[in-house]
């Protein structure tokens, strides 16, 4: 024991000063920013690199369009099924519970399977059905103006990322509706009474005296569903959009250059999620700072 | 005063969770210009009956009619008449993110449709009024709980309320800050508001009180004019409830 004690004790007295010092280094930040020189400098001076760096970054912003888009819609949708989580009208909150554990219980990728070739495919069918019966129901102009271009919707004309960016709204609408109904429920209950013994409307008071003090508090896990959706949005090359992972896959096939496909690939989703970040986290502060 | 009521409560009743009976069957009114002071223990009923006058709860039976219409009625446009009635709350719920003098325009603008401007040069007067008027550009947080208080009693008077309604306004202040929030209180009663104000606070019931209402058990034990209620009340247990909070 005494022993064991003295000689920590003398390792610690003597190679203290520089080991702790090592250990502050932030090493996985130096490798990770080695690494990332080491591809910007292969991609400016290695032909291979270069190539698949043009290749891949048409996928990059088909990416980041795709999430933007997207992570928009998942917003509106969150939102809206967010107040019929807290509604008194029990068909409205039961769609939208129904809504919210059907989504959350089943894999993104099925999800996104299942509305880009089950769910667009239905909903044209009903838009034909419609445009159809408009035309049926007579001649008249504007009846037929309105219907024939909805009779004609073809199936094969719905572009997969329309159904890529439909599905990805619909999966994460799901998780914001949770993140907004607890922000929501976070504001205590005295703030709506005041609003509302003020003469406001449920809504006036949403507007006005909920939604502002819950947005503060929501803004860090929106924030960071945003970084998850750009990640996943890796998983719409299942069905075939040309974003960054699905032109990875067509680089590595067109090229057989596993390595630096896969090595660009990754060095562009850790750019994208890294400045993602600091954005997410300065918009926080800023926020937070307004008061 | 010219003897109309602009809360007329009719045998009220209202029960929480099938089992709270927190109201059982009460009737009272306050004139116009009238202060209505109620007392009694905790868990009697005061707060309860106060929300059920702007509508907060919702009774179970009965009624309650302010300034002729009545707001236990089915169709009753009940933001209308709340914004008649201001409510001022023992832990003042300012809104947080907006500073004292948004704090004061939000609903006039809101619910009344005042311009800005207009509704600035209301709230500047008020918080003139209410003696504080270098605080209008400071955030809740930034205020001490009384001038809180304050800031939350010009909130309700910018409407042109019908009636005030205050619950236990003090009783989360910090003693030193008691007076300044009543001796607002006192001001408006002077100039004639309504009010009906739940509050121990007996300097101001005797200062400003027209009736005092004593509640237990979600009745009405006693009523009387100040002088009688705290000379000669009829009831023991009046009795023994005043003279627990006078010593
Ligand atoms: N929202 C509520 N849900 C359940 N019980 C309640 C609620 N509000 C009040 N009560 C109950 O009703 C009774 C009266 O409460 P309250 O009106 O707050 O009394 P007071 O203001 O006189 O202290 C108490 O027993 C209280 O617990
Ligand atoms: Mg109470």
């Amino acid at each position: 024991m005494a022993v064991g004690e003295a000689v920590t004790k003398k390792r610690k007295s003597k190679v203290a000063p520089w080991t702790q010092a090592l250990e502050r280094v932030p090493w996985w930040a130096l490798i990770l920013i080695l690494i990332g020189v080491y591809i910007s400098y292969s991609i400016l001076n290695s032909e291979t690199y270069h190539d698949t760096f043009l290749f891949l970054s048409e996928g990059v912003k088909t990416t980041i369009l795709l999430t933007v888009v997207s992570f928009a819609i998942a917003l509106v949708v969150g939102l809206i099924t967010g107040f019929g989580r807290i509604s008194d009208n029990i068909i409205v909150y039961n769609i939208a519970t129904f809504y919210v554990e059907v989504v959350r219980g089943i894999p993104l990728l099925i999800q996104l399977l299942y509305v880009a070739f089950v769910v667009v495919p239905l909903a044209v069918q009903g838009l034909n059905a419609a445009g159809s019966f408009l035309v049926n129901l007579g001649p008249a102009g504007f009846l037929a103006f309105v219907g024939e271009p909805l009779a004609n919707v073809n199936i094969q004309n719905v572009n997969m990322l329309y159904r890529a960016i439909f599905g990805l709204a619909l999966g994460y609408g799901a998780y914001e509706a949770e993140v907004f109904r607890a922000g929501i429920e976070s504001i205590e209950r005295g703030q709506m009474e005041a609003a509302r013994s003020l003469g406001m409307s449920y809504w006036q008071a949403m507007r006005y005296v909920i939604l502002p003090q819950a947005i503060r508090r929501v803004l860090p896990p929106l924030g960071n569903d945003f970084v998850a959706m750009l990640k996943d949005s890796s998983l719409v090359s299942a069905l075939a959009v040309r974003e960054l992972t699905q032109l990875a896959k067509l680089n590595r096939a067109r090229t057989f250059r596993s390595f630096e496909t896969y090595n660009t690939a990754v060095f562009l989703y850790l750019a994208m999620t890294l400045v993602l970040s600091i954005g997410v986290k300065v918009l926080e502060r800023r926020m937070s700072g307004g008061k | 005063m010219n003897g109309e009521s602009v809360v007329q409560i009719t045998n009220v009743h209202k029960t929480f969770d099938n089992v709270v009976r927190a109201l059982r069957g009460v009737s009272a009114h306050v004139l116009r210009g009238e202060v209505l002071v109620v007392i009694g223990p905790s868990g009697s009923g005061k707060s309860t009956l106060l929300r059920c006058v702007n509508g907060l709860e919702k009774v179970d039976s009965g009624q309650v009619v302010i300034d002729g219409t009545d707001i236990t009625a089915p169709k009753v446009n009940i933001n209308k008449v709340r914004a008649e009635i201001g409510i001022v709350f023992q832990q003042f719920n300012l809104f947080p993110h907006l500073t004292a003098l948004e704090n004061v325009t939000l609903a006039q603008k809101v619910v009344r449709k005042r311009s800005k401007e207009e509704a600035e040069e209301v709230t500047r007067e008020l918080l003139e009024k209410v003696g504080i008027p270098e605080k209008a550009d400071n955030y809740p947080s930034q205020l001490s709980g009384g001038q809180q208080q304050r800031v939350a009693i010009a909130r309700a008077m910018a409407m042109n309320p019908k009636v005030m309604l205050f619950d236990e306004p003090t009783s989360a202040l910090d003693p030193e800050m008691i007076a300044e929030v009543l001796d607002v209180m006192l001001d408006l009663a002077k100039e004639g508001m309504t009010m009906m104000v739940v509050s121990h606070e007996m300097g101001f019931a005797r200062a400003a009180a027209d009736r005092i209402i004593f509640m237990d058990e979600g009745r009405i034990v006693e009523e009387g004019t100040s002088s009688k209620f705290f000379e000669n009340p009829d009831h023991q247990r009046t009795k023994k409830f005043l003279s627990k909070i006078l010593h």
